[in-house]
């Protein structure tokens, strides 16, 4: 099954004419995803890779019938691309660019939640079901199809944990980027009962971070309402105090709201299985799967 | 970004948030030339990121401009927890008889606003939380760009602050929502808002953090935050588009990784196995080989560092441009050690070229393997 993105995926890529629009549009297209328009303002009318040019998501939608869209546009037009997919009736928003911000997600995130319109990213590398489609711009190959579930804050941490679980012949079910920014537009409970639910997967490996409150909400949830296996990893435990680790979103208050510590005593009070690193996670998943 | 004092006050004064008026020097002959009316006595207050600097001296009185120019001078001379004091603030010296404390800022875990207020201020709100909840409302505000009255009413009733200042109170809280609002602040605080002696409000002193993803729209505040980044190499680095991470004022291994996530990883089995990072750097996605070049000068220009380890998982980053950068760079590098991972895209490549420059580049296979290495070579 999968969820999210799959074979049956009608996809719209935003700034599709752009340079990294129009690259990652061919990578989703040689990946099996059904890209069925594009949407850059100024340039409807216009073709690229094969696939229609629209001005606006409405006219996409009104032709296409998509199903979800990602956005392959600048922060600073993050906003305005995000919420017209929001308003013009697209189910799946994926954001993909890094530097939006904070008070435009604030806004975003309830919108979103508004309307019913799931919200992923921003700062995320999108969300793929192997072997079947993806969305956004992850180096597929490194992924492969199986029964684990990995939903992530950061980008190169879940490419080690699904490098290393192909190796060992572990493949996944659907990979979700969570993305790194403060304000997510989907945290990680909002995307477990998909896991839960999902009858192809497995186990739920959960890569989060130093910041923030979500692996704590996570935890409650997973105590409360889920049955199937987690991992979680925590990445940041020996980053100093009150300093961004890149991500705008992991850094740990001066008072110590967000630290690695915190969020593994929950977890684990909620029967979360803890891995200490990448190769961890690997050798807990072995024993589940 | 954290505005220093001074420039927060001016932010303050830009959204009519009653606040105290002064200006700002940052040499004593700047001090001897200015021309300026002052009515004394004034305060003086270095303008460095950190707080208590009153404890360390930074925050002096002076009756006259001889006072103000001798008490000036040691200021701008000092060193506050590591900060050199390069300018400081000159001000009206308000007489209080009452310190309160209000913020706004952003609740991760409801992704909205929230406004903090205690009539008691002037130290930390922690410290007041948890001695007296009952004097500090904290009120998650729902989304919108202005603050309803009706908030403003709870806080008041709630925290027993006097009637007489609710309209002034009422006012400020209108005026500092909308520059969290329209400032993109991650954190806009008031400590101590003061009741004057003649009984109004002021600003006496305030933190403002504004959202570094957000300063494209705050052009003023932009060019503010070279002047004020202490880091050296963090500014070297951000000429890059790089992010420079001090980590530690300890250690002697710097991490280059090419995302976050990578970072925190590397430094969490570093650490553990009782070695110490004192830096990283993020190269982010897509590095060249001049620009990853640059990247290895700044981080091996940090005295503390010997060993450098690259750690790459490559997706848009290829392998073939970090190791060429590598071999530009070499020579420039008087690193002790190098060791180097290359996982993904042109990995082979990458990892030949790296083998033809020779030397003793430490090439390991995985991020595990890294780590053993660092630490083999520490006899750790």
């Amino acid at each position: 099954m999968s969820f999210f993105v799959d074979e049956n995926t009608r996809l719209i890529v935003q700034g599709i004419t752009g340079r990294e629009g129009t690259f990652h549009t061919q990578q989703m297209q040689e990946y099996g995803t059904q890209v069925v328009a594009g949407v850059t303002p100024g340039k409807g009318g216009t073709e690229v890779l094969g696939v229609p040019v629209y001005n606006t998501v409405r006219e996409a939608m009104e032709r296409h019938q998509a199903n979800a869209s990602v956005l392959f546009v600048p922060p600073k037009f993050l906003y305005g691309a995000a919420y017209e997919a929001i308003v013009s009736g697209v189910p799946l928003v994926m954001t993909i660019a890094e530097g939006t911000p904070v008070h435009d997600m604030l806004k975003l995130h309830h919108l979103a939640k508004e309307k019913g319109v799931r919200l992923i990213g921003p700062n995320s590398f999108g969300v793929i079901s192997p072997g079947k489609a993806k969305a956004g711009f992850m180096a597929h190959r490194i992924f492969s199809e199986g029964r684990v579930g990995v939903m992530s804050r950061s980008a190169t941490n879940c490419y080690e944990t699904v490098f290393l679980l192909k190796n060992a012949g572990i493949g996944q079910s659907t990979v979700v980027g969570v993305g790194g920014d403060m304000i997510p537009g989907s945290t990680f409970v909002d995307i477990l009962p998909f896991y839960e639910e999902d009858p192809d997967t497995d186990v739920v490996i959960m890569i989060g971070e130093i910041g923030g409150s979500e692996e704590e909400l996570a935890a409650e949830y997973i105590k409360a309402n889920v049955s199937k296996p987690v991992i979680a990893l925590i990445a940041g435990k020996n980053a100093p105090k009150d300093t961004s680790m890149g991500h705008a979103g992991a850094i740990v208050s001066p008072d110590g709201e967000g630290s690695a510590e915190s969020k593994e005593e929950k977890l684990r009070a909620a029967g979360v299985h803890i891995a200490e690193s990448t190769e961890d996670i690997l050798r807990i998943v072995k024993t589940l799967v | 970004m954290k505005l220093l004092e001074y420039k927060a006050h001016e932010v303050f004064h830009e959204f009519e948030v009653p606040s105290i008026n002064g200006f700002t020097v940052s040499s004593v002959e700047e001090l001897e030339s200015d021309t300026r009316e002052i009515e004394y006595p004034v305060v003086i207050k270095a303008q460095v990121q950190t707080g208590n600097r009153g404890k360390a001296g930074g925050i002096q009185f002076a009756q006259n401009k001889a006072e103000l120019i001798q008490k000036g001078g040691e200021i701008l001379s000092m060193t506050i927890k590591g900060l050199e004091v390069n300018r400081i603030f000159i001000t009206e010296k308000v007489d209080i008889s009452k310190e309160m404390y209000l913020s706004f800022t952003m609740d991760r875990k409801t992704k909205l606003g929230v406004m903090i207020f205690s009539p008691e201020g002037g130290v930390d709100i922690n410290e007041i939380a948890e001695k007296n909840p009952d004097k500090v409302a904290k009120v998650i505000l729902p989304p919108g760009d202005e603050i309803e009255d009706f908030i403003l009413q709870y806080v008041i009733d709630r925290t027993g602050l006097d009637p007489q200042y609710a309209e002034e109170f009422k006012s400020i809280c209108r005026h500092l929502y909308r520059m969290y609002v329209q400032y993109d602040c991650l954190l806009a605080e008031i400590n101590p808002l003061v009741v004057t002696k003649a009984g109004h409000l002021k600003a006496l002193d305030g933190k403002v953090d504004i959202d570094d993803n957000s300063l494209y729209r705050h052009s003023s505040i932009e060019a503010f935050r070279d002047e004020i980044t202490e880091n050296q190499l963090v500014l070297a680095a951000r000429k890059f588009d790089f992010l420079y991470i001090p980590i530690k004022d300890t250690g002697n291994i710097g991490v280059i990784s090419n995302g976050s996530g990578m970072i925190m990883s590397s430094i969490d089995l570093i650490s553990k196995r009782g070695m110490e990072v004192t830096c990283a750097l993020d190269l982010g996605g897509g590095a060249t080989a001049d620009r990853i070049k640059e990247a290895l000068k700044i981080v091996a220009s940090n005295p503390l560092v010997d060993t450098i380890f690259i750690n790459i998982f490559g997706g848009i980053t290829r392998c073939d441009e970090i190791a060429n950068g590598v071999a530009q760079s070499i020579e420039h590098i008087d690193a002790n050690r190098l060791v180097i991972r290359l996982e993904g895209t042109n990995k082979e490549q990458g990892l030949q070229i790296i083998r033809d420059i020779g030397g003793n580049i430490e090439l390991v296979d995985g991020l595990y393997a890294g780590v053993d290495a660092l630490a083999e070579g520490m006899k750790v």
